[in-house]
């Protein structure tokens, strides 16, 4: 049955008529409207970052990669092992294995340290809930991005990862950037 | 006393109409109808509500001051407003005030997460405290004991674990120090908290005062996952709940089962999980390999290597250990009897009992439970030691003392802990069992040779008809049939809350039983063609009668009386082969094929509690290591003896275990369920053969020992176990030769406490600690037997001689 499009549907034009004029300037003339936005910014010198030698600047608020901090004074690590950010985490992704310092292995200022921390970086949607969580300031969220690795397992971070400084530093976005 | 009468009165709460049994406190009544009155100090398992934290507050109209809620019983009419800000206001003060001097460290501690102080402070709490003063200090944390951790810091003083201390386990131990904001819990004079239920006020204290060493750190309540499972270390079965963390036992807390174990755990049961996970532990098959030594082996090596016993047939033996499963217990039954042609298997391993005698002990008319030792009249315990062979029914039979006045008389040789307790204690000499019980008797029929049975008589024939009697397995089977007339002349047989209550030495004994591990019946109690005992299956081994053993989680040289003599008998054995944990002493020397043996958090199948009560195992964890299942691997050792079980799951295995044993016909293991399952009180109880008492034979009085030396009686402790053995945490605990002495003896002998002495008999010597113990009647010598050197099993004469070492 053919198609009866009712009374309030109204044609549209999809191109422009028939003939050779319209057809040169179909071919021709939005080619040169493009050309034209392209060459007014040739001017303004290229955008391109050359990544990976360079790097976008980030927000101080941007999420990355996690960090495990120490205190400052005596090296001692902040976090002292109570899951917390584990439970907030909505993608279950921390897993902590606590341990009890002893007066020689001290290793936070707590009664308790991560013995295992590990992030599984693959699953982390990068929330900052685990920041939020925490009641010691012993993680928070990170500037690097770059997390591409080759197998999974490489993705999930320890607690000596979590704790090293990154390789390189990612650059901050300086103000009115 | 018997149970109460209960009435249902009816009041209002927060505008909701609750019907409660008179008697019910208010906290309890809101439950029902699903409001939720905060509360810290009220645990019912304690006893009377002691109103001490005043967290439970409540209007109640009519009374012009807030009540407490947890010890206010319910009254017909009464009108309760729990949610008017006079309440809200109440609450938001004594959480205020709690928190005056708690730390607020939960990040750090243990309980955060399952905390209830945590969450009432969330609840109920102002959110924000007016005390800007510091919070007083404590050196935290402290070691209780090397089991519990005590931050005092943390304490609400509640007095929940002093209650525990005082009320339930009754050691008197945990009090109250000083007084005011400076009040602690400790012991009198800061010795360890050492008590065969101390691990219990872990689970009592509602905040982290109080927290378990071996889980310090462990998890956290969402890292975890709980398991229901059975405790399979004693005959008590008390339900368990395991915390698994990463497929692996982190915890075992109480899953309380009222008919089992009442929400208690003895320190064995919640602390010897450690031995799933430890190095110790088999969890390969072993075969001994050409050097003569034992070595781990592929399971078809193993499995291999156990088939050769399919080439002795009519020449097999079997021996099963207490913590056999029903099912376990049943295939075995069927590899002896028809692969292996033999009828040589036994459980019963403290000897063997009359068919008709069995059956008549275990019948559902005779059978008290549990409860009933809380709510009879006057309870009997006879020939047993509760706190070591079945610990929780310790704690339940104080409960029914100090709280429903039950009269407890305790005949025993040993002296018991429960002794303080009892109205009438009498000592008789080990071995004498008979004799006495034959005095008792006669005394019950009007005859009574001294005043001790006329007291004892006079007791249970006057106390009230509900009398429950508390056997040991350990009572030598010719004192049976007399147990049996004292309990017709006591009319127990057919009434409700009367009865006997075995307590047997394995864990599922009563249900290995039923399955049919008998030298002298079948699945069933059926009558099946008679085979060798256990004393006789060794001595079958030394002539050679027998050529082949099967040992089912047991090692006869740590389990088993003469042990000399079962050391001779193993090694002429040409195949023997053992499902065992730990590779125990016999094991070591004379098993040509070890399985592993599975734990009971891995293991699936089904136990009979004493009281005929079927309870459930579930797997909850997977088996470590190469561990297998045992019925698997039994009914791989079946088709290799030519039986062909065509059983392909554990839950196969139950169902044709119900088709063999008539009066389990019609159980599922859903029926079953968490919560277990009495079949004598289901229909198909009809179906279990009628017992037939013989007449009490004559006993011959038992000679004095003479001058010089003692006669000997064994106990076997709480703590002697391999599993406690190879618990870390339970090191402390690890059970000695303790011999037991009476004062007169030791000042004879010149031993003092404490002392190292020798115990000699025909030449064995054994070294020990000298315990001595009043009321130990002169003349004895308690020696500990199941433990892992100079056991007691190692002398075989009643006499013997203890000197100084
Ligand atoms: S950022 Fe979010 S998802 Fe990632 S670890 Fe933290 S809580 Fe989990
Ligand atoms: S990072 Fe913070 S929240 Fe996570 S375990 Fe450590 S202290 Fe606790
Ligand atoms: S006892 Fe409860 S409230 Fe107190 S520190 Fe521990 S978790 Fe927090
Ligand atoms: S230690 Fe725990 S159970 Fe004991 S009084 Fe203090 S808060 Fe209560
Ligand atoms: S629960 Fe009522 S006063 Fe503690």
């Amino acid at each position: 049955m053919p198609y009866e499009p009712g009374p309030d549907v109204i044609e549209v034009m999809r191109h422009p008529a028939k003939g050779p004029a319209m057809s040169t300037l179909r071919v021709f003339g939005e080619t040169l409207r493009g050309m034209k936005t392209t060459l007014a910014r040739v001017a303004e010198g290229p955008l391109t970052i050359q990544y990976p030698e360079e790097k976008t600047p980030v927000y101080p608020r941007f999420r990355g990669r996690h960090k495990l901090h120490k205190f400052e004074d005596t090296g001692l690590e902040k976090c002292v092992g109570c899951s917390l950010c584990a439970a907030a985490c909505p993608s279950d992704c921390i897993r902590v294995v606590a341990a009890e310092n002893t007066p020689d292995n001290r290793v936070s200022a707590g009664e308790r340290y991560a013995a295992v921390y590990e992030i599984n970086l693959s699953r982390c949607i990068f929330c900052g809930y685990c920041e939020v969580a925490c009641p010691f300031d012993a993680i928070t969220m990170g500037h690097d991005y770059e997390l591409s690795d080759y197998t999974r397992s490489d993705l999930i971070f320890t607690k000596e990862m979590l704790l090293a400084e990154p390789l390189e530093r990612t650059p901050l976005r300086t103000e009115g950037e | 006393m018997p149970r109460p009468e209960q009435t249902i009165v009816k009041l209002t709460i927060d505008g909701r109409e609750v019907e409660a049994i008179a008697g019910t406190m208010l906290v309890d009544a809101a439950k029902q109808v699903d409001v939720e009155i905060p509360y810290f100090c009220y645990e019912p398992k304690l006893g009377e509500p002691v109103g001490a934290c005043r967290m439970c507050l409540v209007e109640i109209e009519g009374i012009p001051k807030l009540q407490t809620s947890c010890s206010t019983p319910v009254r017909e009419g009464m009108v309760v407003n729990t949610t008017v800000d006079r309440v809200l206001e109440a609450q938001n003060s004594v959480i205020e005030f709690l928190l005056v001097n708690h730390p607020l460290d939960c990040p750090v501690c243990d309980k955060g997460g399952e905390c209830p102080l945590q969450d009432y402070t969330f609840g109920w709490g102002r959110g924000k405290s007016r005390v800007i003063e510091p919070k007083r200090h404590f050196v935290k944390p402290l070691a209780l004991s090397p089991l519990i951790a005590i931050d005092r810091e943390r304490c609400i003083l509640c007095y929940r674990c002093v209650r525990f201390s005082q009320e339930v386990a009754e050691d008197w131990q945990l009090i109250f120090t000083e007084r005011g904001a400076h009040t602690f819990v400790g012991t009198h004079d800061g010795h360890p908290y050492v008590a065969p239920f101390s691990g219990n006020i872990v689970e009592l204290c509602p905040v982290g005062a109080l927290t378990s060493q071996p889980y310090r750190f462990r998890a956290r309540p969402w890292d975890i996952e709980g398991a229901g499972g059975i405790c399979t270390l004693c005959p008590s079965q008390c339900n368990v709940e395991f915390t698994v963390r990463d497929d692996k036992v982190v915890r075992v807390l109480s899953r309380e089962n009222s008919a089992v174990d009442d929400g208690w755990l003895c320190d064995k049961g919640r602390f010897a999980y450690q031995a799933i996970h430890v190095d110790e532990r088999i969890t390969e098959p072993l075969v001994r390999g050409e050097s003569g030594e034992l070595e781990s082996a592929s399971w078809e090596a193993a499995l291999g290597a156990a088939r050769a016993i399919a080439g002795h047939r009519g020449r097999g033996a079997a021996l099963v250990g207490g913590q056999a499963t029903n099912e376990e217990a049943y295939l075995l039954g069927r590899i002896v009897r028809e692969g292996l042609q033999s009828h040589d298997i036994d459980s019963r391993l403290s000897g063997t009992v009359e068919l008709g005698l069995t059956r008549a002990l275990a019948a559902p008319a005779l059978q008290a439970t549990v409860a009933d030792l809380e709510f009879a009249h006057t309870v009997l315990v006879l020939g047993t030691e509760p706190v070591d062979d079945s610990p929780i029914l310790d704690l339940r039979i104080r409960k029914g003392v100090r709280r429903n006045g039950v009269k407890l008389a305790i005949a025993s040789a040993r002296p018991s802990t429960l002794d303080p307790n009892a109205t009438l204690s009498l000592r008789y000499a080990p071995g004498s069992e008979a004799e006495f019980l034959a005095g008792l008797d006669a005394a019950l029929s009007g005859t009574a040779a001294s005043d001790e049975f006329g007291a004892l008589a006079t007791l249970l024939k006057d106390g009230g008809e509900d009398v429950v009697i508390l056997w040991g397995e350990s009572l030598p089977a010719q004192a049976l049939p007399t147990l049996l007339s004292i309990a017709g002349k006591l009319g127990l047989t057919d009434r409700d809350g009367a009865g006997l209550l075995e307590v047997p030495n394995g864990t599922n004994a009563r249900g290995i039983r039923e399955a049919g591990a008998l030298p002298n019946a079948g699945p069933g109690y059926s009558e099946v063609q008679a085979g060798r005992n256990a004393a006789e299956i060794a001595a079958a081994l030394t002539a050679g009668d027998v050529t082949v053993l099967y040992l089912f989680q047991v090692d006869p040289l740590r389990d088993l009386p003469a042990r000399a003599s079962w050391d001779a008998a193993l090694g002429k054995a040409a195949v023997v082969v053992a499902h065992a944990s730990v590779l125990t002493e016999g094991l070591a020397r004379h098993a040509d094929v070890v399985f592993p043996a599975e734990s009971s958090a891995e293991k699936e199948g089904t136990i009979v509690h004493p009281d005929g009560r079927l309870q459930r195992l579930r797997a909850a964890i997977k088996h470590p290591g190469e561990v297998r299942a045992s019925w698997q691997v039994l009914v791989d050792i079946a088709k290799a003896t030519g039986v062909e079980t065509g059983i392909l799951t554990a839950g196969m295995a139950f169902q044709q275990l119900t088709k063999a044993v008539p009066f389990y016909a019609g159980l599922t293991l859903e029926a079953i369920g968490g919560r277990g399952l009495r079949w004598p009180e289901t229909d198909a109880a009809a179906e279990m053969p009628a017992g037939a008492a013989p007449a009490p034979a004559k006993v011959q009085a038992t000679e004095p020992a003479p001058e010089g030396k003692l006669l000997l009686g064994t106990y076997r402790s709480i703590w002697a176990s391999t599993e406690v053995e190879i618990s870390p945490a339970l090191a402390f605990t690890i059970a000695e030769q303790l011999v037991e002495l009476a004062p007169q003896d030791a000042i004879a002998l010149g031993i003092e406490h404490g002392a190292a002495v020798q115990v000699a008999q025909n030449g064995t010597r054994l070294a020990g600690r000298a315990a001595i113990r009043t009321g130990v009647p002169a003349g004895t010598a308690f020696l500990a037997a199941g433990i892992a050197e100079n056991s007691a099993n190692a002398l075989t004469e009643s006499i013997v001689e203890v000197v100084k070492a």
